[in-house]
């Protein structure tokens, strides 16, 4: 595969499109603010004392409802993007996606034994339903991956191809067990698992937030540094050890860094499909294979692509509004059908 | 962290002052079907603003925004509504949500969804209070509960001559699945409220078998489902599970349709009357309820 166009200027216009994104998603909302106070809002959030028009209900919106969105959303979609990259450098496969692991699964399952059996034990206090459901999908994700990673490993090596067929085993057995309490489940906790499944940004608050943002930026900051590895995975696992790299360790690195990132992603927002599949393989179609590249393209892209499928989820149907992993899958799937249309001509 | 206690706090006083002058909130969102439905009985239709998806009835309410379902509300979208009082039950949410609507200003007022009598009358208080309408609450209060012991009567009447009949309450929405509705649920207390037998011992919704539904031999059906009322529904329901033909109820043709919204959100003013049109399909041949029609 070679590149479309060249990585610098591309990684500078994705750049600057995240920007323009952010801003998009802090100024535009169901309430309409006049450009003029969101920017004032904006300045006194930042601490400056500005008098003049009485901005409480515009510092409101934007700094209690929009802001921490949208740094969830920045958050989610880099992190999703990111491990999308990871798991298919460590399959060498470009339809690996982070669940294959086990980690979507395994927190779906924990998200699932969160709500139902919550609500079986007479119900959680309301303030603290939202931190143990987070804690169990975490729990759940890291668990899975764990057993999933055991599997692999033989002889002090992780057989790549055992542990995506574990990962398959242990993901349909995850997914017994969420069927199992869906049908324990009564109406109400239903619904909530159901649009648990879906994934949204609604509701974020900065005390959910700040686990995801240190996972975020850890994995954000550990990935490029494989990025020469991960360039020499695509040759082939031995090929790379001759090449004088430690690959069982950076196959832990790996899973590591999806299990964390998927993880707390997925205890944060619910589950999100699509980003951590398509994003990866999207920037690879522009800016080729060079892991050097490719890492922070798929984290500019993930994080544009998820905010932007925020801004239509919360604005179509308002005031309701839409799971976001519909809009993810609706807007991301034609245009990934666009590109490998127009690749393949 | 700080800004937000802080806005918490601004918000609280707001609430605190708003109750003491007591200006009565005039811009209502309603997040509960049973809930929308006293609130229209009360008078304050004009009010509504916004309803949430189970708000179904009365159908007039489908002009309105939509909000969404009750546990997955967005904070922005219910603010761009201005309103001054979001009214659910307790079961509302997400919590991060209701705490923003809270700093906002919006005044939460959570109700108990609860099947019984003193929740109702707590319930009933209160939007009596909220609406401006104490008297017309306490008088819907009386006369619904005088209608309830009513019916009691009736049904205790009824028993003494009649055994009380099998009776099973089914549910499926746009021909899915029928599930049935078990122990713990408003379709379960008003079976046995209008004299019926439940016969189930699982609890919530749960889809059961056709063998099961044969053996179970319900003498009367009720089913709850979608969009069809009366013959029509009777007939889909049949036509899609014919092995109901083959049960007491379907031989005798004794299937009530009752409306599916009546099920949500605890109870609702329209209980009684289908309480009443349940009792009658249980004991068709009493002669105290024929009697009551007659008055």
């Amino acid at each position: 595969m070679t590149a479309i166009v060249r990585p610098r200027p591309m990684l500078l216009t994705l750049a600057l499109l995240l920007v323009l994104i952010v801003w998009l998603s802090l100024a535009l909302g169901p309430v309409s603010l006049p450009l003029r106070e969101t920017l004032l809002a904006g300045l006194r959030l930042l601490g400056l004392s500005i008098d003049g028009d009485n901005t409480q209900q515009a510092e409101l919106i934007l700094g209690q409802i929009r802001l921490p969105r949208t740094l969830l959303g920045i958050a989610v979609g880099a992190v999703l993007a990111l491990s999308g990259v990871a798991m298919q450098g460590l399959f060498r496969n470009p339809l690996a996606d982070p669940g294959l692991v086990g980690v979507s699964g395994g927190a779906a399952l924990g998200a699932a034994i969160a709500i139902v059996g919550g609500s079986m034990l007479g119900g959680m206090a309301p303030a603290i339903e939202p931190y143990v459901l987070s804690a169990c999908a975490f729990s759940g994700g890291l668990i899975v991956t764990a057993v999933v990673y055991r599997f692999g490993r033989s002889n002090g090596q992780t057989n790549v191809a055992t542990m995506l067929l574990a990962g398959v085993a242990l993901t349909a057995m995850a997914g017994a067990g969420v069927g199992l309490f869906t049908y324990l489940a009564d109406d109400a906790t239903l619904r909530t698992l159901t649009f648990w499944n879906l994934g949204s940004l609604n509701g974020a608050s900065y005390q959910r937030l700040w686990p995801l943002l240190i996972v975020t930026v850890g994995v954000a900051l550990w990935l490029p540094r494989r990025a020469a590895a991960l360039n020499a995975m695509l040759l082939g696992e031995s090929e790379a050890r001759h090449l004088g790299f430690d690959i069982e360790r950076i196959k832990l690195e790996l899973v590591l860094c999806t299990a964390l990132g998927v993880g707390a992603a997925v205890a944060a927002a619910g589950l999100i499909g699509f980003i951590g599949l398509v994003v990866p393989h999207l920037m690879r179609l522009l800016v080729g294979p060079d892991h050097r590249v490719l890492l922070p393209a798929s984290l500019l892209a993930g994080a544009g692509l998820l905010l932007l499928a925020d801004l239509i989820a919360r604005l179509l149907l308002a005031p309701a509004e839409l799971p976001i992993g519909i809009v993810t899958a609706l807007i991301g799937a034609p245009f990934f059908l666009f590109l490998l249309v127009r690749g393949r001509s | 962290m700080r800004m937000k206690t802080l806005l918490a706090c601004t918000g609280l006083l707001l609430s605190q002052l708003a109750s003491a002058s007591e200006p009565l909130p005039q811009r209502w969102v309603s997040a509960g079907g049973a809930f929308t439905e006293w609130v229209v009985a009360l008078g304050g239709e004009s009010k509504l603003v916004g309803v949430d998806s189970t708000s179904q009835y009365p159908r007039s309410l489908q002009k309105l925004p939509g909000v969404g379902y009750q546990r997955a509300l967005a904070a922005e979208g219910i603010l761009t509504l201005k309103p001054d009082i979001l009214l659910g039950s307790n079961e509302m949410g997400p919590p991060p949500v209701i705490e923003q609507l809270k700093a906002a200003g919006v005044r939460i007022e959570m109700l108990s969804a609860t099947a019984d009598m003193p929740t109702l009358q707590h319930n009933l208080n209160q939007l009596g209070q909220l609406l401006g309408k104490p008297a017309e609450a306490q008088h819907l209060m009386d006369s619904y509960s005088q209608r309830l012991k009513n019916q009691a009567n009736l049904v205790s009447q009824a028993q003494q001559h009649n055994a009380a009949p099998r009776a099973l309450l089914l549910l499926s929405h746009s021909g899915g699945n029928l599930q049935v509705a078990g122990k713990d649920t408003l379709a379960a207390w008003m079976i046995q409220q209008a004299g019926g037998n439940s016969l189930v011992e699982h609890l919530g919704y749960k889809p059961v078998s056709n063998e099961a539904l044969l053996a179970l031999d319900p003498q009367v059906i009720i089913f709850a489902g979608g969009r069809l009322q009366g013959d029509e529904a009777r007939a889909a329901l049949l036509t899609q599970n014919p092995v109901l033909g083959q049960t007491s109820a379907g031989r005798d043709g004794r299937i009530v349709v009752i409306d599916p919204t009546l099920l949500v959100g605890g109870l609702g003013p329209r209980v009684p009357d289908a309480l009443a049109d349940l009792t009658k399909a249980f004991y068709p041949d009493s002669q105290v309820l024929t009697a009551e029609a007659k008055q």
